[in-house]
């Protein structure tokens, strides 16, 4: 374990050099957080109606934090790297490392988006206090329970791009995955809660990974009860189980398919 | 002149031919990227399917309309996207001195370093376009002008990628803002208009062109108007003239970097 807290802290350290990366990606954050609140504030005819459950200032703070989860991940580069890792062969150098290779790709992830995260989150407060107004009544319980279901759904999500990475093992690219799985997340998990759905397709939804890493902490944040908290905790361990023996299995059978070059 | 153009368009298209058989190596993977690229740009469906159950009109845009939209969106992006990919790292080439290649090349220095590779990937844009004309209500004239459009369209989200990416002939570290402008074009692009009020309706139709890349040809398609189709037409003419410009002034303080590299 201590390797791996190693490599998260190197990792972190290295990522505070490239700050001004971090704030490139803002502008990005923000033109969608604009686009949404444009869009909300058309559909809703008043801010107080309801619409499944939710007002518009929920609905915003809602895709806040679901844009904060996505954003910080920034899987589309994390997968590519995985891919392009097993594409060209870099993945030999880790290998024959004393490490296990999926904690050394959490770990690693995990650095590189501690900083995102910090500042994501206090730049996703900032416009939604301008948009908006107000925020949500959270207690500093609440707080901390909604940054561990995050924190788990980063965990999830990490282990999930890192299974869809090493499927590359199997078919050359899977970049295509990526791109579907992320659709799915996108539209599925991050515009709408799992209540705008229709009926029949609500409780499929609370079993997919969608309400483990967009859904669960985003819904906790705009509307906190701790029965949900608990549950949502659950099921996140759960996920984080699966996820993990998914990319061993797969890992294990492409490292025998594995022909390396020497050069 | 002529003969001059005709010559160019004919080296660029030939560049664009071997991208493609490079890229056709790997026919498995070739497939699977056009595939999964329409299935990619055909869940955002499930998104407008509930927006529109939650009221009659986005936008001022029934559902039909912004299906064109996201068709007319996804079709300019891809054809953008398969004849200039380059125009869209221009930047990486003129910082990192990969320009030299192409300036001892007895032909168009903007033209053969943004034509020289393919994705793949957008060619299932294109194609998911078209699907999406289908879907509006497909009809000769419909067909036409949706194909006129996607080249205009095409042409002028290259142009604003090749004047954002040619500040770095100026400043190091422009590329953030030529992502960021790509970004906001693609982004918005796929949203009704009447979702936007005020400065920002203005810009979408003068500094950041959406508007007239993808909303009027939704207008045109919809109702035809000469007026519009002139001023579509217009920006888009102009648009490659400012490109031209601007690329070759900053030519003019491009530096070789002694870059040796292999095009293969």
């Amino acid at each position: 374990m201590k390797k791996y807290w190693f490599i998260f802290k190197t990792e972190v350290m290295s990522n505070m050099q490239y700050i001004l990366n971090v704030l490139a990606g803002f502008i990005g954050y923000f033109i969608m957080l604009f686009i949404f609140f444009n869009l909300w504030k058309y559909i809703y005819n008043e801010p107080n109606q309801i619409i499944n459950g939710y007002t518009m200032s929920q609905m915003i703070w809602y895709v806040i934090i679901t844009e904060i989860l996505w954003s910080v991940l920034s899987g589309r580069k994390y997968c590519a790297k995985i891919i392009d890792d097993v594409r060209g062969g870099n993945i030999a150098y880790n290998v024959n490392k004393p490490y296990n290779y999926i904690g050394y790709c959490l770990a690693t992830h995990l650095g590189s988006c501690f900083i995102r995260a910090i500042m994501y989150i206090v730049l996703g407060m900032f416009i939604g206090l301008i948009f908006l107004g107000n925020f949500p009544s959270l207690n500093i319980f609440s707080i901390l329970a909604v940054l561990i279901t995050g924190i788990l759904a980063t965990v999830i999500s990490t282990l999930l791009l890192t299974f869809i990475g090493l499927f590359s093992f199997i078919i050359e690219d899977a970049n295509p995955f990526y791109w579907v799985y992320s659709k799915l997340i996108l539209v599925l998990g991050t515009i709408f809660p799992i209540e705008y759905f229709p009926t029949f397709i609500q409780p499929i939804l609370k079993f997919s990974p969608i309400y483990v890493v967009s859904y669960g902490p985003a819904h906790l944040f705009v509307n906190f009860n701790w029965a949900e908290f608990i549950n949502i905790i659950i099921f996140q361990f759960i996920y984080i189980i699966i996820a993990y023996l998914m990319c061993s299995l797969v890992y294990k059978i492409g490292v025998k398919r594995l022909n390396v070059n020497g050069g | 002149m002529l003969m001059e153009v005709k010559n160019q368009l004919k080296v660029s298209l030939l560049a664009i031919k071997y991208a493609v058989m490079r890229e056709m190596l790997n026919k498995v993977t070739f497939i699977t990227n056009i595939i999964f690229m329409i299935l990619n740009n055909a869940s955002f469906i499930i998104q407008w399917l509930i927006l529109f159950s939650l009221k009659d009109n986005v936008g001022g845009y029934s559902f039909k309309q912004v299906m064109l939209l996201w068709g007319i969106a996804s079709a300019t992006y891809g054809f953008a996207h398969f004849f200039f990919k380059k125009a869209f790292s221009l930047s990486d080439t003129i910082n990192n001195g990969k320009l030299d290649v192409y300036l001892v090349q007895p032909k168009n220095v903007l033209l053969s370093a943004i034509c020289t590779d393919v994705d793949v990937s957008a060619i299932g844009d294109m194609l998911y376009g078209y699907i999406m004309l289908f879907v509006y209500g497909f009809n000769i004239s419909s067909f036409l002008l949706f194909t006129l459009f996607v080249i205009c369209g095409g042409l002028i989200i290259t142009c604003v990628s090749v004047i954002l990416n040619s500040l770095s002939f100026w400043f190091q570290k422009s590329d953030i803002i030529a992502d960021t402008g790509n970004s906001l074009m693609t982004n918005i692009a796929t949203y009704p208009e009447g979702i936007f009020k005020g400065v920002v309706k203005i810009l979408l139709f003068t500094l950041i062109p959406v508007g007239i890349a993808n909303y009027l040809p939704v207008k045109i398609i919809s109702e035809f108007n000469i007026y519009l189709f002139v001023i579509v037409i217009g920006v888009t003419i102009l648009f490659i003239m400012l490109a031209f410009i601007i690329f070759n002034k900053g030519l003019k303080k491009y530096s070789s970097s002694n870059l040796m590299i292999a095009r293969i």
